[in-house]
């Protein structure tokens, strides 16, 4: 037992127990640890990996942790499909069987009450995008003959004024964009969450990223939300729609390891 | 998923690499900062505690530095955009362009 720890995905109320048939993280089976009403849907896992020390390796690969990501959601995912499910945060491990028991036993009625508000109702993502620069006239051009009298050097200065003004202006457009958006968007939904915005490294686009907004709604008001995402659509502004997913934003308890 | 980028950090030490690397990172710092005296500079000329000869000189100074900067990044080999660093969740050191 010592080299292994629990790896835990999800928390359900014990209703609606599905068999799971999904591999975890680490690719390990997934069992289930039913405790105070509630289940916990667990792996073991090596530690040699999911120990404290190692994960802190771990997590700077970016192909072990997309992996391990996606291990996650298959069974965070599959749980969903039958019942409401709270997620828990990605590589939550404790030391054994007891210490989930105890989790459950201690955020009982926590877990019952992030589950009812979620019961029902799905989360969309949605990501916004603009192009800084394409409907900006380009500050760089030299400008025709430098106004009377003044020298090449405050032509040049007045060049650079120009050049953050139109930054700025581009940054206050895109913020004022986002704001509305997220506003629509949010009138439609039970809760929302804002995201900080990517690393255009993991998102492989060099644009900029104005919103990442999490919405939490009714399950019969999905179609009813994308239509209205599709009306927010307009030309310099890039909406994209992700989901349904499991309730990440919304359900996720601090699963601090009991004392 | 599949791209070219590597996962980890390396700090490579052959001595010619050392060389490029640490001219890469004098002349970003030089370039950080001659932006932020530009901006401090736009900034003054806005307030108009500027006389017109103090932003001719200052103009005229900032340009020739931008100009230094490009020579000396031509004969290190490296674009503008070399000398940007990423700082994770704060973002790139330098506005993108």
């Amino acid at each position: 037992m010592a080299d292994t720890g629990i790896y835990l995905y999800a928390v359900t109320l014990d209703l609606d127990v599905p068999h799971l048939d999904v591999k975890g993280v680490a690719n390990r089976p997934v069992r289930t640890i039913i405790q105070a009403e509630l289940v916990a849907y667990v792996s073991e896992v090596p530690l040699d990996q999911f120990g404290e020390e190692p994960l802190r390796r771990s997590m700077e690969d970016l192909d072990w942790l997309g992996e391990t990501a996606r291990g996650h959601h298959r069974v965070v995912a599959a749980v969903a499909e039958h019942t409401p499910t709270a997620p828990i945060r990605l590589v939550t491990v404790y030391s054994g069987d007891d210490q989930v028991r105890r989790l459950l036993d201690q955020r009982h009625d926590d877990f019952v009450q992030v589950l009812s508000q979620i019961a029902g109702r799905v989360e969309w993502g949605v990501k916004a995008y603009v192009h800084p620069t394409e409907d900006q006239p380009t500050p760089t051009a030299r400008e025709p003959a430098a106004p009377a009298a003044a020298g090449a050097g405050t032509a040049y200065l007045k060049r650079r004024q120009a050049g953050l003004r139109s930054r700025e202006d581009a940054w206050r457009d895109a913020s004022e964009q986002a704001q509305r958006i997220h506003h629509a968007l949010t009138a439609l939904a039970v809760a929302s969450h804002l995201h900080r915005p990517q690393d255009p490294q993991l998102s492989g686009r060099s644009d900029w990223m104005i919103l990442n907004g999490a919405y939490l709604v009714d399950e019969p008001r999905s179609a009813e939300f994308a239509a209205a995402l599709d009306g927010l659509r307009g030309p310099g502004v890039d909406l994209q729609l992700t989901g349904p997913w499991a309730p990440y934003s919304f359900a996720e308890l601090d699963a601090e390891a009991p004392p | 998923m599949e791209n070219a980028r590597t996962p980890r950090l390396r700090i490579e030490t052959d001595t010619e690499a050392v060389e490029r690397d640490l001219s890469r990172l004098v002349l970003t710092l030089v370039e950080l900062i001659r932006q932020l005296v530009e901006r401090q500079c736009v900034r003054r000329m806005e307030q108009g505690d500027l006389s017109d000869e103090q932003v001719e000189t200052l103009g005229l100074t900032l340009m020739r530095l931008e100009d230094a900067m490009h020579e000396l990044c031509e004969r290190f080999g490296l674009s503008p955009s070399d000398l940007n660093l990423d700082l994770g969740p704060l973002g790139t050191l330098l506005p993108q362009d």
